[in-house]
């Protein structure tokens, strides 16, 4: 019994001792299981991956568009994607916008220029988990061409600007890749000023959109903003050619100053130099002597003014207009305005949903304009300035303050934001504007504001070369540089005016915006030339 | 028992520091003589009755002054003004054409302030679904009057407006591309506003709203109101019974109003009395526009051919065919 017990004692001790080892060895067993289950498991994995991805043909980054091939796939527009489309299998090419990958399934969204719809990816019979994982990597505001099927939704999906579809991918193709580090994130530039710094979110600084305008003018207020530009190029020609004029073209390298000689950039022209026109007021005015009766022109302006204001630009797009009349420039000034009326007319009526885009992210009161346009005269508005408390001579110019003063003025009792200010004086205007007829320190001459800016100068012309160069003699101007210009008109010329506005600031003031670089697509001022 | 009078002895007034915990009594110390002096009061109280006497006397002459500076100016008008060549344009006007004639003449700088040096325009906010046919009738009678400069505007809250609307202050004026030479400007916006509005100066006076108080105050540039304050008020009451009851009101109330019409004019060739006003403008209006002039009853109907022969309602009678 006592050996039983001595016996049972070193048994316990070696079985102890072998309960540590065989713990030990079980360890290391588990461990090695483990491992191998990995290795296994890992060896599955890479079969799985080269076995079971069954949709392999259907995801990749597709060869660069040579135009190896002529393909005859439709492509859907995703603007036009509507719940009639549903269940249809269609083909789509859009940016990728935002992706957000959830487990089995990927968010996309889809942009084309201002519209965007939801796509999905998510496992199942025509999706495997690499291609998920795949469409998941894919850079933002890379293109991609997507075989998708329409889907309705129940829950309006409120993000996107096709709120009542999705597409549920089928094939996804990278057809050119953005770089993964975006300089500047969509998002961010179209934050409305202010929102962003209350929730301390970025917002993208002027000069870097502008640094980086091709990412900056995808955005959906850019988009809106240069679609109502064209707008209003278009409507400008429509108009125009309505009332009988002819849309002329203009040499932009000229050998003299056509206004006054200040503020024109010199270029080298072979072994003299030129200038760079300022505006093409003079073939205008030779237009019109050469009996073309109406005439209009669109194309760059430039001015080599060192001023960093938010309306002006060294060089600019302006829309030019120079008319013979019959008997009263009233004539014109009736032309111009209701072409402008017809522009905003046109605007309102065509461009209200990209009016409301860029209201989104600026905010602003709508355009209001009378029809005909209020015309006043500069004494009338003389008047209402003193009213208002402000000290002016009857010969001086308005100031810019001034100017928006009165435009406020003018909003008040008449409630428009474009107005015509007639009969400025004389001495402010350039040498070639004619005297009115009665009082002599006036002139026939006229300035249009819109929301309290000037846009738009213009006067009745002296059609009489001997009245110009008295007129030339009295600013005293160098009678043998503008000798081309006075013997133009020695040949018989109708009586004429006309006037110059600048589009990108016409869409400004339109837009209720506030600087004039927002509505030029690659603005050059003085200190931008790039891109 | 006359007694008289010695210094205080004592310095004028001692501050002395009162507990708060006790009311307060009037010092019995005090001397009311002071205050009294000033008026020549002898001491018991009463002013002398020569003081009386002289201030009656200086009152006196300050009245006839008064009366005289009054009969002077009065005077002075009627010989030579500043208005006087403004005032021989309008008469020639007047007697070219004109069939009404106010006895008050108004002034244009009494009314709206003195003159700018520059064209004075009267801006109207008018709706197209009601169009203003007062304002219509005293615009015409304004440019019998003065030269105005009539313009008519679209605002961009309307997008269309029927054609009459657009020519119903007339044809434009031959001078209307000078607004200096005008004297007024009337300035018709039809634009979409709840309530008609006029604009006149931006600084120094709020919008005027409704069109019985524009007409109110565009009847003040060519007549000035009965100097009497119940033939004033008369007027006044007749041009809100037109807007409240003739145009707004029901069937019973209009009925009410065209007997009463009747009977006023049963008395007076026109309505304030024996002369033609503001009254009669409105009051013609409104039966014309809520189509109760044919089943008028005979003074009404009398009353509405003799409106209708000044020549006046011409524009506003077009605007409701």
């Amino acid at each position: 019994m006592t050996k039983d017990t001595v016996q049972g004692a070193m048994e316990e001790e070696q079985q102890a001792q072998s309960k540590k080892a065989l713990k030990k060895q079980q360890k290391e067993a588990e461990k090695a299981a483990k491992k191998a289950e990995k290795q296994t498991k890992l060896a599955a994995e890479q079969q799985t991956t080269e076995e079971e991805d069954f949709a392999k043909d259907r995801y990749g980054v597709s060869a660069m568009v040579q135009s190896q091939q002529k393909l005859d796939r439709e492509l859907v527009r995703i603007q036009d994607l509507t719940p009639e489309k549903a269940d249809q299998l269609i083909w789509v090419r859009a940016r990728v916008h935002t992706s957000r990958a959830k487990g089995k399934q990927c968010f996309l969204v889809l942009r084309q220029q201002q519209f965007n719809v939801q796509a999905l990816v998510a496992v199942g019979d025509r999706a495997s988990k690499q291609m998920v994982k795949f469409a998941a990597n894919i850079t933002k505001e890379s293109i991609v061409d997507v075989e998708a099927v329409v889907r309705k939704v129940e829950m309006r999906i409120e993000s996107c600007s096709q709120q009542d579809v999705e597409l549920h991918v089928e094939r996804i193709f990278v057809i050119s890749q953005a770089e993964p580090r975006l300089p500047l994130q969509l998002e961010d530039a179209v934050r409305p000023d202010g929102e962003g710094e209350e929730e301390s979110r970025a917002t993208v600084n002027q000069d870097t959109k502008l640094d980086n305008r091709v990412i900056d003018l995808r955005t959906t207020t850019s988009q809106a903003i240069f679609r109502l530009q064209s707008g209003v190029c278009q409507l400008f020609r429509d108009t125009l050619t309505n009332k009988g004029f002819v849309e002329i073209q203009t040499p932009k390298i000229i050998s003299a100053a056509s206004e006054g000689g200040a503020n024109v950039f010199t270029v080298s022209y072979f072994k003299t130099s030129a200038y760079l026109a300022q505006s093409p007021q003079l073939y205008k005015q030779m237009c019109i002597c050469a009996d073309f009766d109406k005439v209009f022109c669109v194309g760059p302006v430039f001015r080599a003014e060192d001023s960093n204001t938010h309306r002006h630009l060294t060089e600019f797009v302006g829309l030019d207009i120079e008319m013979a009349f019959n008997y009263h420039y009233h004539e014109v000034i009736d032309s111009i305005t209701d072409t402008m009326v017809q522009i905003f007319k046109g605007l309102r009526d065509n461009f209200q949903t990209e009016i409301q885009t860029v209201n989104k992210q600026f905010p602003s009161e709508p355009f209001k304009f009378l029809e005909p346009t209020l015309r006043l005269e500069y004494t009338e508005a003389l008047a209402m300035l003193r009213e208002a408390g402000v000290q002016m001579g009857d010969e001086e110019d308005l100031s810019t303050p001034n100017e928006k003063l009165l435009g406020r003025l003018v909003k008040e009792k008449y409630d428009t934001d474009f107005y015509v200010l007639d009969k400025y004086p004389l001495a402010v205007r350039p040498f070639y504007t004619m005297p009115d007829p009665i009082n002599p320190k006036n002139s026939n001459s006229y300035d249009m504001f819109m929301r309290g800016e000037e846009i738009l100068s213009g006067a009745q012309r002296i059609h009489d070369s001997q009245l110009l160069t008295e007129r030339a003699i009295h600013h005293q101007i160098d009678l043998e540089k503008i000798k081309a210009y006075i013997d133009s008109f020695r040949y018989g010329a109708p009586p004429h005016g006309g006037g110059g506005i600048g589009l990108e600031r016409v869409c400004m003031l339109y837009l209720g915006l506030h600087n004039v670089r927002q509505t030029s697509m690659f603005p050059r001022d003085p200190k931008r030339l790039t891109p | 028992m006359p007694m008289y009078q010695v210094k205080p002895v004592c310095g004028g007034e001692i501050k002395v520091d009162l507990p708060t915990c006790m009311y307060k009594l009037p010092n019995v110390h005090e001397q009311p003589g002071d205050s009294c002096t000033s008026e020549h009061a002898l001491q018991n109280g009463e002013v002398d009755p020569a003081v009386r006497a002289l201030e009656a006397r200086q009152d006196e002459i300050m009245r006839k002054l008064y009366e005289l500076k009054a009969a002077v100016e009065g005077l002075a008008k009627t010989v030579t003004t500043p208005d006087a060549d403004l005032d021989l344009t309008v008469s020639s006007s007047l007697s070219s054409q004109s069939t009404t004639t106010f006895k008050g003449i108004a002034d244009l700088d009494a009314v709206l302030g003195k003159d700018p040096g520059a064209l004075r325009d009267i801006v109207i906010n008018a709706n197209p679904a009601q169009p203003p046919l007062t304002l219509l009738v005293l615009h015409s009678l304004l440019c019998q009057r003065y030269r105005v400069l009539s313009n008519v505007h679209v605002h961009s809250s309307v997008s269309s407006v029927p054609p009459q609307l657009l020519s119903c202050l007339g044809p434009r004026h031959a001078d209307s591309y000078a607004r200096r030479l005008f004297q007024l400007g009337f300035t018709l916006i039809w634009k979409d506003v709840p309530k008609l509005q006029m604009k006149f100066s931006v600084q120094s006076m709020c919008p005027i709203e409704g069109e019985a108080n524009v007409a109110r105050f565009l009847f003040k540039l060519l007549a000035l109101y009965p100097s009497d304050p119940a033939a004033a008020t008369m007027v006044d009451n007749w041009v809100d019974t037109a807007f409240f009851q003739l145009a707004e009101g029901s069937t019973k109330e209009r009925a009410a109003v065209l007997r009463a019409l009747n009977s006023a004019l049963g008395r007076n060739p026109w309505l304030a009395g024996s002369e033609f006003s503001l009254a009669d403008v409105a009051c013609y209006c409104c039966v014309l526009q809520s189509g109760s002039a044919s089943s008028a009853p005979a003074n009404v109907q009398r009353w509405i051919k003799s409106c209708e022969n000044l020549g006046h309602f011409g524009p506003a009678k077009l605007l409701l065919k």
